[in-house]
């Protein structure tokens, strides 16, 4: 068969890369090590999508969402760059990434023993990730999947947020969206309560639970079940009530404890957070606002206090890292299916099905 | 990220689909001849193969695979031309727009299933790939690029897609070849939104009466949803190029008037002094550049320059008003006069490897399966699981003739992503 002129640029793009080892293996996809063929010292990581036995309908929506935001979203230095797409194999998608050889925040966070980060690293971690939720909000993109383990680093210790197979462009007002997303723990009230219409606000609150676990070195808020979600935040953050959040009752799946706990206020945060210092205890504070109405947005986060008060946040070549086993982990968060609480050795095993039909 | 026209050029829509005319004219003639070409190699070869199974003509065997393009025993069949496609193409483009919407799919869905179509016969020819096929898989495909990801048996039910008679391979064999068509950009920034902006700004400016408005805002609507995807407008022009475009053969004052309010702070020479702001509290006077930026920015040329876009755009959209879509291209006439010949043609000239995509894709797969991995280089994936990865489709068979093939090819849209 001769080829169409789409199939001699697919040729001509595949042909700028030249693929080596698996790095990961994973339900959603494979990533591999690779270089650009006229220079051996680029490194790529090339994530081959799998074609998806559950999904029947051609292309699977993880992919074409990612696809289409990984387009649009070039140029920022804390977003994951595509560097290419081919088609190696019939139906077989490959996504050139630039390649993030240090893992992810999830691994530092763990490694009680061997990585030790200060006030100054926090800020430098989070002032990455605000800056890259940032640019996907003012580009009219929600993440809906931000957690430790989508925040890769890379060689010269930049965060890189990363899997954007849950992700959307903003509704048009009116539209309904499903509630069924980001991974549990990180996930805001009003998507626990089921609501259609959302905003921005839900990536800010994961944003606040990455920030409250890079504190702690562990989850904040780690439900079992969404029920047990619910109850956590109740318990830890206060109760979602009609003075506190007008309207939140209206909601389909508003449910809480009996019991109410009224929202905490800063001081009892500082008893657990205060490694981040007053200024961001008050920061985080913000992003945990119950109302989504009355959570900060990117921008404010950015003009917050605490990224101009001491410390200084640490520069990318000094931060802590961790010297092994980055490149895998960081092939595994690669590979994974998106929206899936890890399956590894924390916590539920419960990995959330994706609603494929309903899902938009 | 500065301005939203820095924030433009990083959209796929900008860096991988738009050109200038001539750009978009040299695409359409190089995927014309490409199709030619191996339309004829395709169909000589069928023919001088079908002659050596009536085993009477010997002379022509020895040529099977170089037939005399001149020899009396095989005449190729006239091909379409380059304005024959783009016939179709609207043609068919039209068509979409009208199942689409006959259908119910949003605005945005039919907009962006119309922008894919007429990409992907940019770098595809029609005898190539069926419209008629395409154009259902574009609808399906748009679908899912707006986020609405539906069965496709259910999809295949909605509507006016009932008389299709589709099966859902017929979509799904598509689909692929498709995305890779469009290059797998799968986000389109339609005008709808700059509309409803303008609409805001003609309200916040107080002294036009709402009745106005509305009707201009509606026939602008009617328009973004025909005009602009029948003709090359998005290949051209900026979502809000095309919306004020769409005003302006809408209500030609008050797309001037809204020009005319953005640049109403020209001031005389810049070296007077400080520029006269706005200073009317505009929400954007925070983003309004200072000195002598503000000149090259907001200053008279770029205004006339805006203005002048504008019009030629407006021309573009002029052609196809939103009345031709039944006045003209649902007209019987029309179609006998004007596509019936041209699908006579294309009957005689059609890819005959490429017409039936469900066969193409079970080819590509077999031809695959048989040939194993090539130079894909998954070591460590052979022998994996069928369904991980299916297939590559004889990569190092053709190697050879792609190399001969590319070499005439200097990447038609520039760099890579």
């Amino acid at each position: 068969m001769t080829m169409d002129l789409v199939e001699q640029m697919n040729e001509q793009e595949k042909r700028k890369y030249v693929k080596g080892k698996k790095l990961g293996e994973g339900t959603y996809a494979n990533v591999y090590l690779g270089h650009a063929r006229h220079d051996a010292g680029v490194l790529v990581a090339i994530k081959k999508i799998k074609v998806q036995k559950e999904y029947k309908d051609g292309l699977a929506p993880d992919a074409v969402r990612e696809l289409k935001h990984l387009q649009e979203l070039l140029g920022h230095p804390n977003i994951i760059s595509l560097l290419s797409v081919f088609s190696s194999k019939d139906q077989n998608l490959n996504l050139v990434l630039e390649y993030l050889p240090l893992g992810d925040l999830e691994m530092l966070i763990r490694d009680v023993d061997r990585v030790r980060y200060g006030t100054a690293d926090m800020k430098a971690w989070m002032g990455m990730l605000t800056r890259a939720v940032w640019f996907c909000h003012d580009n009219f993109v929600l993440h809906r999947d931000i957690k430790p383990n989508n925040l890769l680093i890379a060689a010269n210790g930049e965060v890189k947020l990363a899997d954007f197979g849950l992700a959307r462009s903003f509704a048009d007002p009116g539209t309904r969206m499903t509630a069924n997303v980001i991974t549990r723990w990180y996930r805001p009230p009003e998507l626990l309560f089921g609501a259609r219409h959302y905003s921005g606000a839900v990536d800010i609150w994961s944003v606040g639970l990455v920030f409250a676990e890079l504190v702690l070195r562990a989850p904040f808020l780690p439900g079992n079940t969404e029920v047990d979600q619910i109850n956590l935040i109740c318990r830890q953050i206060g109760t979602p009530t009609e003075d506190n959040w007008p309207g939140v009752t209206q909601l389909k799946e508003y449910t809480v404890p009996s019991e109410v706990v009224p929202v905490w206020g800063k001081d009892a945060y500082m008893s657990r957070f205060g490694g981040a210092g007053s200024d961001g205890v008050d920061l985080l504070v913000r992003t945990l606002a119950l109302d989504p109405k009355n959570r900060i947005t990117a921008r404010e986060m950015l003009e917050h206090r605490w990224w101009r008060t001491d410390p200084r946040p640490t520069r990318n070549e000094d931060l802590p890292r961790k010297s092994a086993g980055g490149e895998e982990k960081a092939a595994v968060d690669l590979s994974r299916r998106n929206g899936v609480v890890d399956d590894g050795a924390r916590g539920t095993k419960v990995a959330r099905k994706l609603d494929f039909g309903a899902a938009r | 990220m500065a301005t939203e026209d820095a924030r433009y050029r990083l959209s796929s829509q900008y860096r991988l689909w738009s050109f200038s005319r001539a750009e978009l004219a040299s695409l359409r003639e190089k995927s014309n001849s490409l199709a030619r070409a191996s339309i004829s190699e395709r169909l000589s070869r069928a023919s001088s193969s079908s002659e050596k199974n009536n085993n009477d003509r010997s002379a022509s065997t020895s040529n099977a695979n170089t037939p005399d393009p001149d020899g009396a025993s095989f005449r190729l069949p006239e091909f379409l031309t380059v304005a024959d496609e783009s016939l179709m193409t609207t043609f068919y483009t039209t068509q979409l727009l009208g199942a689409g919407s006959a259908t119910g799919l949003s605005d945005e869905i039919c907009a962006t299933a119309a922008a894919f179509f007429r990409r992907f016969y940019i770098t595809n020819s029609i005898m190539t790939y069926s419209p008629q096929d395409m154009m259902i898989v574009a609808l399906f495909f748009a679908c899912k690029a707006e986020g609405w990801f539906t069965r496709v048996t259910d999809f295949l039910k909605m509507g006016s897609f009932r008389s299709l008679k589709k099966q859902p391979e017929d979509i799904l064999a598509g689909e692929f070849l498709f995305c890779q068509g469009i290059r797998f950009a799968f986000d389109v920034r339609h005008p709808f939104r700059p509309l409803i902006g303008a609409g805001m700004e003609l309200r916040r400016l107080g002294d036009i009466k709402e009745e106005r408005i509305r009707a201009a805002e509606e026939r602008a609507k009617s328009i973004l949803r025909f005009s602009s995807l029948v003709t090359d407008a998005y290949f051209h022009y900026t979502p809000s190029q095309i919306m004020l475009a769409a005003l302006s053969l809408a209500d030609r004052e008050l797309a001037e008037r809204l020009i005319h309010e953005t640049f109403h702070h020209i001031t005389p020479p810049a070296n007077k002094g400080t520029p006269t702001n706005g200073g009317d509290g505009a929400p954007n006077d925070s983003h309004q550049p200072k000195g002598q930026n503000k000149e090259a920015i907001i200053g008279q040329q770029i205004r006339d320059k805006v203005l002048g876009t504008i019009e030629a755009c407006r021309e573009m959209m002029a052609h196809e008003m939103p009345e031709r879509s039944k006045e003209h291209w649902q007209s019987k006439d029309m179609y006998q006069d004007l596509i019936l010949p041209i699908k006579k043609k294309l009957k005689k000239c059609r890819d005959p490897d490429r017409s039936n995509l469900v066969a193409l894709q079970r080819a590509r797969r077999e031809e695959a399966l048989k040939k194993g991995d090539s130079d894909d280089g998954d070591p460590e994936d052979r022998g994996g699981t069928v369904d991980d990865d299916a297939a590559v489709f004889g990569e190092a068979a053709r190697d050879a003739k792609r190399r001969k093939v590319a070499k005439g090819l200097d990447d038609p849209f520039g760099g890579p992503l």
